[in-house]
């Protein structure tokens, strides 16, 4: 199969056909070009919409108390749902199973003060966890722990912005800056993937906050992350019951929508990539179809060809080609096409694909590019679509008969 | 070396068949140079054919070098065909985009000859009959003659049993015609089996026996004093 004469021969009818193999190679090229750009634009999408969510875990789960809107167990409708630490040590102590990382919140706005300069920022107030949870990127210096918050330190963890604003140019590690008229210690700095504003907030131990500014249990919001190996199904039974006992505990309704939000990133990840996977299987049909209009090119001529080589075919056969050598000459030669001419489409689009696909970043569409495997899977297509396109034509050439062939009359 | 009895052959022609060979019995022996003659659609191209198994007789037996040669699968044909039959064709049918060395070589590529072997073999071949100036060169570079001449060296680089000329000068001017048939002679002179079809009568003498054919019998078949090609050339 990999004899050099065989090889000889393709190149000397390639050669010698230069316009028919670049028209028939072309076909091919093209469907291979087309086929990887799509499913490079749907990866691009794919990459767009999970840029958007990539700010936080993909297993995390919010938990928003809001304003009941059915009168329930001798309550009205428009109660006011708070939260407490006691809803928060309730979900870590009921689900030790399920959750991983868990964090309370407690908002509060403050004006900040480091020598001359001022600003207004929000404070999350949160556990040591939030950190894993809103994935925070600490550059400089650490991020809240546990003792901090069973001291109820007063230290803070400010966004890149936060440090900008304030420190200019001087280092806020262990620097006091003023919260209120209080002095906190920084630290850490954090940046965040997400726009500027995601810098200018300010990260301090929860219980600090809930001591100095009103002494209260309450907290804002529950943030969590479940168990990394729970599937869909489960996750979602998981929030499922986690919103059940929460409204039984406040006391709300359970058909209530608007006295408790629980929301699971798991569905809408899981629309995203049911949305994808739809996209992905339409884009790998058409390029299909395209691919076929290929091979049938590719048939087409490889059909021709023998005709145009009958003769020579038959005097082979009379030389003593037997009929399966003959069958791998056309086989080897379309595949050889086949192969050659979807290789360039591959690495034609695979380089526009590095020049603009980098340059490409906006929220619905994020760096297009193909993965290996899609490489690899094409490279098959195009070696298999190579043997059915010269299949019928090998057969046709094996069966010339020698006498046909090679009467001159 | 051949042996054929009884050989019968038709076509079918639409509706009605033709009766091209009509029970032939024929037999030559090693070394010999046998002319078979016959005007057009006397079926002499049809025996060639059905010789040098290109075509199946319909009943008969036929045996060269003691081997039955019978249903034969296309692979066994094609074994067959590059072990014991050399062909020499009209219209000399080598292959236009392989050089005279290529196509000199190409039997023994079917016999899976290693490439350098093939190489060697070939081009004491084409020595053989005097191109080896030209092993380089395509068949469209060369004359009539000389094409025949790769197109024979060809046909002898596998070695066969025996070789099979169909009309070998039937495309070539009478000169050349000659130094064909000289070549073919000398090849003989040295041992080979050589079946010659020709329908001209100078080219049949320079032969050994000539077997004439005609309307599907042979109507006659005598052994001849060889007119040697040399003294016109």
């Amino acid at each position: 199969m990999f004899d050099r004469d065989i090889w000889q021969e393709i190149f000397h009818t390639l050669r010698n056909n230069k316009l028919r193999t670049f028209l028939t190679g072309f076909s091919v090229g093209w469907a291979i070009f087309i086929l990887v750009m799509l499913l490079a634009s749907v990866n691009g999408m794919q990459n767009g919409f999970t840029g958007q969510f990539n700010d936080d875990a993909t297993n995390s789960i919010f938990i928003n108390p809001g304003t009941t809107a059915k009168a329930y167990a001798g309550f009205e409708a428009g109660r006011r749902i708070q939260f407490k630490n006691d809803d928060f040590d309730y979900i870590r102590k009921s689900f030790q199973e399920e959750v991983e990382y868990i964090s309370a919140r407690y908002y509060t706005g403050t004006t900040a003060r480091y020598k001359s300069e001022t600003g207004s920022y929000s404070v999350q107030a949160v556990h040591p966890d939030h950190q894993i949870i809103e994935k925070t990127i600490v550059t400089n210096g650490r991020f809240l722990n546990q003792v901090d918050l069973i001291n109820r330190a007063k230290v803070a963890v400010i966004g890149r912005k936060v440090a900008e604003d304030l420190f200019k140019k001087e280092d806020p590690i262990g620097k006091f800056v003023e919260f209120n008229g209080l002095p906190f210690k920084v630290i850490g700095i954090f940046t965040d993937e997400g726009d500027d504003n995601a810098e200018r907030i300010i990260y301090a131990p929860v219980t600090t906050y809930q001591r100095i500014y009103g002494n209260t249990n309450d907290i804002n919001m529950v943030v969590l992350t479940y168990n990394p190996t729970f599937d869909l199904t489960k996750a979602l039974e998981f929030s499922g019951r986690l919103e059940d006992l929460m409204k039984r505990r406040h006391k709300i309704s359970p058909e209530d929508q608007a006295g408790l939000y629980v929301w699971n990133y798991a569905e809408a990840f899981d629309d995203i990539s049911k949305f994808s996977a739809v996209l992905n299987a339409i884009s790998i049909g058409v390029g299909f179809l395209i691919l076929v209009a290929g091979i049938v090119g590719i048939g087409n001529i490889m059909v021709f060809t023998i005709k145009e080589r009958t003769k020579e075919i038959g005097v082979r056969k009379a030389l003593g080609a037997q009929p399966k050598q003959i069958i791998n000459l056309v086989l080897l030669e379309s595949v050889f096409i086949t192969a050659l001419s979807g290789f360039i489409g591959l690495v034609f689009a695979w380089i526009i694909l590095s020049l603009i696909g980098p340059t490409i970043n906006t929220p619905a569409f994020t760096n297009p590019s193909v993965s290996l495997s899609t490489v690899v899977t094409a490279t098959i297509i195009l070696i298999v679509a190579g043997v059915l396109a010269g299949l019928i034509p090998a057969v046709k050439a094996a069966n010339v008969k020698p006498i046909v062939a090679l009467s001159d009359k | 070396m051949i042996e054929i009895k009884d050989l019968h052959k038709s076509y079918k022609m639409g509706s009605n068949s033709l009766h091209v060979l009509k029970g032939i019995n024929f037999k030559a022996e090693a070394g010999e140079l046998v002319a078979i003659m016959g005007s057009s659609g006397s079926g002499k191209s049809t025996l060639l054919n059905i010789l040098g198994m290109l075509d199946v007789a319909d009943s008969g037996a036929y045996t060269l070098d003691e081997v039955p040669i019978k249903d034969l699968s296309e692979t066994k044909a094609a074994q067959y065909r590059n072990k014991f039959l050399g062909f020499i064709f009209q219209s000399f049918n080598l292959i236009n985009y392989k050089s005279a060395l290529e196509n000199v070589a190409l039997p023994l590529y079917y016999q899976k000859v290693g490439r350098k072997e093939r190489q060697e073999k070939a081009m004491s071949y084409l020595e053989k009959v005097g191109l080896k100036e030209w092993a380089t060169h395509l068949p469209s570079e060369l004359s009539g003659g000389q094409k025949q001449r790769v197109a024979i060296a060809r046909a002898m680089a596998a070695e066969p049993k025996v070789l099979l000329a169909d009309e070998p000068t039937g495309a070539l001017d009478s000169t050349t015609s000659y130094e064909v048939m000289d070549l073919i002679q000398k090849i003989n002179d040295e041992g080979n089996t050589i079946l010659v079809v020709t329908h001209e009568e100078d080219i049949a003498h320079m032969c050994k026996r000539i077997v004439h054919l005609k309307d599907g019998v042979i109507v006659e078949d005598k052994k001849i004093e060889q007119v040697r090609a040399e003294q016109y050339v």
